[in-house]
């Protein structure tokens, strides 16, 4: 076995074993302490032990740019893809948008990314009749197209426009996102991305890399996490919080 | 009598060979590619061939609904293992691995109208079927264990793994 090379270890298995070993310390016989814990193992369901959710500084979003709409065009392969023919663009999905915002009186602006809320209590989750809309243990909203009709009902249902429906066939999708005609889809949160560890997403990963540093992800209920931590300190808001949705994704500066 | 015994063991299966070859005149089955990678597959052939539809609806609404990602069973894993990276797909255009029997069977094959046919370029191998895997299980062959180190060697390593 000595002379025999072993094939490369990716990185993200490297980072998996590392987050392994730090996921359960044992600080004495019974004590064990629960913190690093950002990558759980493979074989592990998520628990109501995290809750993911992105805060949104407005101040630090700019306006025109559109970086994070770009990278999740890129990581789940919507978009700019050639395969939708027929679709118009108002058709065609859409998991994150820029909205441009101006007060009437102030003239004060604001840009930020509207994408899927991922509420504690989603309305599109309530409304459909096959149980394809569903909410993780971990507060992650998703459209299990598995079992998706394409009834539509959640895309009325929710109230930020989050949601979209395939019209066309479709080929060469990402391998991150399996997504086809017939069936309603939105942001995922980058659950991929999630349950892999990284601890981020594709349009909060664009952000930073543009300089803005306007999308924090991260989980809510860690209390050492830097949105909780922000959360914490300044005052940030729910868009409909009035509807009473609780969404994980929350914003600043509005 | 152990030889008439044997003889009486192949003589159905030698009749329904001869019954049947009129109506299969001209068709030599599905032409089932070999896998990319290793040499044995997560379960037996024959489970394989009987069950591996099984394996993956459980595993489907495993990874969907409780974000369980264990590759053993994964739809992923299976292109890993018997379909040539994207970029390597020209030379096997028409000839995948799924593709090829579901179309020979006639079964309706959903899984492809939304999953990628082809897995992203990675120079990982499935972890059952490794040199050292197959060393702590007893099933190491030198040759296969060269070959797939060669493999390993040579593959571009910049692509994601999963």
């Amino acid at each position: 076995m000595s002379d025999m090379k072993q094939p490369e270890q990716s990185r993200r298995d490297f980072l998996s074993l590392g987050a392994k070993a730090a996921a359960g310390l044992t600080l004495a016989p019974g004590v064990v302490l629960y913190t690093v814990a950002q990558a759980k193992p493979d074989d592990q369901a998520v628990s109501n032990i995290n809750r993911w959710g992105m805060l949104i500084d407005t101040t630090k979003c700019a306006n025109g740019c559109d970086a994070c709409v770009t990278a999740c065009e890129k990581e789940n392969g919507w978009g700019n893809s050639g395969s939708e023919k027929h679709s118009s663009v108002s058709q065609k999905p859409q998991w994150i948008r820029k909205v441009e915002l101006r007060h009437k009186e102030t003239g004060e602006q604001h840009s930020l990314p509207m994408m899927c809320q991922h509420c504690e209590t989603p309305p599109c989750v309530d409304v459909c009749p096959t149980g394809a809309s569903m909410k993780r243990a971990d507060g992650i909203v998703l459209v299990d197209r598995h079992i998706c009709i394409g009834c539509r009902y959640c895309m009325m249902a929710c109230p930020y426009k989050a949601r979209s429906f395939q019209h066309e066939a479709l080929t060469d999708q990402s391998p991150n996102a399996p997504r086809g005609k017939g069936c309603v889809e939105s942001c995922t949160l980058c659950v991929h991305k999630v349950d892999a560890g990284d601890g981020t997403t594709a349009c909060a990963q664009a952000c930073a890399a543009e300089g803005h540093n306007a999308i924090i992800f991260g989980d809510l209920k860690d209390p050492n996490s830097e949105i909780s931590k922000v959360v914490a300190k300044y005052a940030t808001k729910q868009i409909r919080a009035d509807l009473g949705l609780n969404p994980g994704v929350r914003y600043q500066g509005i | 009598m152990k030889r008439l015994i044997k003889l009486l063991h192949v003589l159905p299966a030698l009749l329904v060979l001869t019954l049947s070859a009129p109506a299969s005149a001209g068709d030599s089955g599905p032409v089932i590619p070999k896998a990319v990678k290793g040499d044995q597959c997560v379960e037996p052939t024959d489970v394989m061939r009987r069950n591996h539809m099984d394996f993956l609806k459980h595993q489907r609404d495993d990874t969907m609904h409780k974000g369980i990602r264990t590759k053993k069973y994964s739809l992923k894993q299976c292109l890993e293992c018997h379909v040539p990276p994207q970029d390597e797909a020209k030379a096997a255009e028409g000839e995948h691995f799924c593709k090829s029997c579901h179309i020979y069977a006639g079964v309706r094959i959903d899984c492809f109208q939304c999953h990628n046919t082809r897995p992203e370029k990675t120079a990982k191998f499935h972890p059952l079927v490794t040199p050292a895997m197959q060393a702590t299980k007893g099933l190491h062959s030198p040759e296969t264990a060269a070959l797939l180190n060669k493999m390993a060697a040579t593959k571009n390593t910049t692509g994601a793994a999963q």
